[in-house]
């Protein structure tokens, strides 16, 4: 359908045009510059959006070249962007679980996923019970009820894994850490089929009404009411976890411990609580994200949410683990891009987002939004 | 049994020169496995399912031992082992199937593919470190994978790639025995671990632990980081390919979803449950992750039935090592070993004293 090799082309291309650019500015302007960290920085800053904005338009200009006349391409990109609300608000919350863990904890959390999904299988017992014994609850009530009961499974399992084996662990190296949870996956997955059977029903939708339509910019554009709600759902989640982080007195316990959990101990912060409510948030946020996600997939099953958990590693470190708005604008970019590509370069579209990824993160080490820390030697 | 005369004390330090050789545990370790492939031939009933087992241990153990250079000694932490291990299988698949070319020769084109992925690698870790690094191979593994999916015409897609047999000469197809290849295996593990323990105690092993501790310490000292950094990269890669050439000829199928995260972590726990940094170390812990369940556990027809308990039994060993005994299962082997050692020399005086009396 599309010229793919044309696109290939493309981005050598555009890599080198901006890799010229940023030589011409750093030997023609920066010079001028006083402060040279802070030039080099801007002229980064300034490569990676021009980057990032050549890729949209190149995209978008391939699809207008394929469409027939009838549909502009600025609609199918749009309605190709509102198809990815749900894989972004999942991502929105998965991500923030590993990036809170990441502050409090300083290790990457390989168990996130799995704790989410054990959350996801109990919700769908759940649902399978409803339906057998409460035919006159609505689908809505159900699937709302057993995602309360899945985000309260995955917290207890959080507060329980920092608690009871992360802090008697000998072993507190971040490595050490991470591979507990790579622990805590084996054993999870291995457990889930044992204590919960074979799941039959899929989790349902959280509602089928018809798709919402709606016009923006004389495009006419439709979403589907599961994927608006989830929207909502996250967003609330999101605003809360956020307002409490800036306002609370928790909030502040979280931030000091993220940027020095020894200093915060001496400082009268208890960083056992804040460790392991982080952790049981994050199980929180993980569940939630699960049994909004699986109605997409056919039915629960323990590989669930390994995908999905990839590409929150990726956005974390694509957005910067030491910000906490950083991830979430990556969240964003990672499943538009992917959707986008599919277009482009079918079946490859995982491969080349990875790949702008990794070219993005050896260009800024740090992330898009993070900041360089000066290590004492 | 008390020595007297000087031929009686001459054998007995031949035999201790013999036994304290650094090679002749791995010496022991190769014996074994070789001895059950030999009862087998012979006669002895020993299930094939059990003889893959030891088979596929080797290969990941040779897998472990180049993860555990860049693990334990240059302090490197890496995923993307299952990515390089899949390339090496495809290596094989497609230059035999397409150009019936020979397996050595095979084996030469993927040390030299990743002598230039270990490069690439090692590149990218000069700028990125720590767990960012963890996370960045993890992400070359899923493009990997990824490739593996859809690069049909090389890979066979999804369904996985299928072997009819290696070449060992040009154009002269051979269906290799899998025994031999099995033999073939044991040896190369063996010089593997002699290779390793060579690169360990060499100054570039030093340097590796140098830099592990602390780089600005290392360049301080002119160990260049940029140099080792590539060599300890591409070292482990040479190592995951060459196994993974190893296992496709052994199996004759490579399929991508083999080569998940989930292997790369299964090799990263096979080296931090038995001990990064010794060599035993690593055989142990490789037999406790991958031998133990295709080895043992499946031969239960309990565990045949329920293989999801051999999981949990396998994530709960990872958490306990890890809780109680941080430095890896051969420290519990070794600390064990000297107090048995401590008690039974104990119990020796006392016999003596009640044998002989006491001295005074």
């Amino acid at each position: 359908m599309f010229d793919t090799t044309g696109f290939w082309r493309d981005i050598i291309l555009s890599v080198g045009i901006l890799f010229i650019i940023y030589t011409l500015l750093k030997i023609f302007v920066f010079k001028r510059f006083k402060n040279k960290d802070r030039a080099k920085e801007v002229g980064l800053n300034i490569a990676l959006v021009l980057g990032i904005m050549y890729l949209f338009l190149r995209i978008y200009i391939l699809i207008d070249f394929n469409l027939p006349d009838v549909i502009p391409a600025g609609n199918f990109m749009l309605s190709n962007i509102l198809n990815q609300t749900l894989q972004v608000s999942v991502l929105a919350l998965a991500t923030t679980g590993i990036v809170l863990i990441f502050k409090t904890s300083t290790t990457t959390n390989f168990a996130q996923g799995i704790i989410a999904t054990f959350g996801a299988f109990v919700a769908a017992k759940l649902i399978q019970n409803f339906t057998l014994n409460y035919t006159e609850m609505s689908v809505t009530t159900a699937v709302v009820l057993s995602m309360i009961a899945a985000a309260i499974t995955a917290f207890i399992i959080g507060i329980f894994v920092d608690s009871v084996i992360i802090r008697n662990s000998k072993d507190k190296t971040p490595v050490g850490k991470q591979m507990i949870t790579m622990g805590l996956v084996l054993v999870l997955s291995g457990a889930m089929p044992l204590i919960f059977g074979k799941i039959l029903l899929p989790i349902p939708k959280l509602s089928y009404a018809p798709n919402i339509q709606f016009t923006f910019l004389g495009a006419n554009l439709s979403i589907t009411v599961h994927a608006f709600y989830a929207l909502i759902i996250t967003v609330v989640l999101l605003t809360i976890l956020f307002t409490a982080l800036r306002f609370t007195k928790w909030g502040l316990g979280v931030r000091a411990t993220a940027s020095n959990e020894l200093v915060a101990s001496m400082m009268g912060v208890n960083t056992k609580i804040i460790t392991a409510m982080s952790w049981a948030i994050a199980g929180f946020l993980g569940a939630v994200a699960a049994v909004l996600l699986t109605p997409n997939a056919t039915n629960v099953s323990v590989g669930l949410m390994t995908p999905t958990q990839v590409n929150a590693f990726m956005a974390a470190i694509l957005g910067s683990f030491s910000s906490f708005l950083g991830p979430l604008v990556a969240t964003v970019l990672i499943p538009v891009l992917t959707g986008l590509l599919s277009l482009v370069v079918p079946l490859w579209q995982n491969a080349v987002v990875y790949l702008i990824i990794l070219a993005i993160v050896l260009v800024k080490p740090m992330g898009l939004f993070g900041k360089k820390v000066a290590k004492k030697v | 049994m008390i020595c007297k005369n000087e031929v009686c004390n001459d054998r007995k330090a031949k035999i201790h020169q013999i036994t304290h050789h650094p090679y002749f545990g791995f010496f022991i370790i190769t014996f074994l496995m070789l001895m059950v492939q030999l009862l087998r031939v012979i006669g002895v009933p020993i299930s094939i399912t059990l003889l893959r087992a030891f088979g596929i241990t080797m290969i990941y153990i040779i897998v472990a031992l180049g993860f555990s250079i860049l693990l334990g000694y240059a302090g490197l932490a890496s995923l993307g082992t299952a990515g390089f291990v899949g390339i090496g299988t495809y290596l094989l698949g497609y230059f035999t199937k397409n150009f019936g070319l020979s397996i050595f020769l095979v084996i030469v084109i993927s040390i030299l593919g990743a002598i230039v992925i270990g490069g690439i690698v090692g590149f990218i870790s000069l700028r990125i470190e720590g767990m960012y690094l963890a996370i960045i191979t993890l992400g070359l593994s899923e493009i990997l994978n990824e490739v593996f999916k859809n690069a049909v015409s090389i890979t066979n897609g999804t369904n996985g790639l299928g072997l009819n047999g290696i070449l060992v000469i040009f154009k002269n197809p051979v269906v290799v025995n899998h025994n031999t290849i099995f033999i073939a295996t044991a040896i190369i593990m063996f010089f593997m671990m002699v290779l390793t323990l060579n690169i360990i105690k060499s100054p570039t092993g030093r340097a590796f632990l140098a830099m592990r501790n602390s780089t600005s310490a290392a360049q301080a000292m002119g160990i260049s980081i940029l140099k080792y950094r590539l060599l300890a990269f591409v070292v482990s890669t040479v190592y995951a390919m060459l196994a993974g050439v190893i296992y496709m000829s052994y199996i004759s199928f490579s399929i991508p979803t083999t080569w998940s995260l989930a292997f790369s972590l299964n090799i990263l726990a096979a080296v931090i449950v038995g001990g990064s940094q010794s060599i035993y170390g690593i055989v142990l812990g490789t037999f406790m992750i991958f031998g133990l369940n295709l080895g043992v556990l499946q031969q239960f027809s309990f565990f045949q039935n329920n293989p999801a308990i051999s999981v949990v039994f396998n994530g709960l060993l990872i958490i306990l090592v890890i809780m109680f005994y941080p430095g890896g299962l051969i420290r519990l082997v070794n600390t064990t070993y000297h107090k048995l050692k401590k008690i039974v020399l104990k119990l020796m005086t006392k016999w003596r004293v009640y044998r002989y009396g006491s001295d005074n």
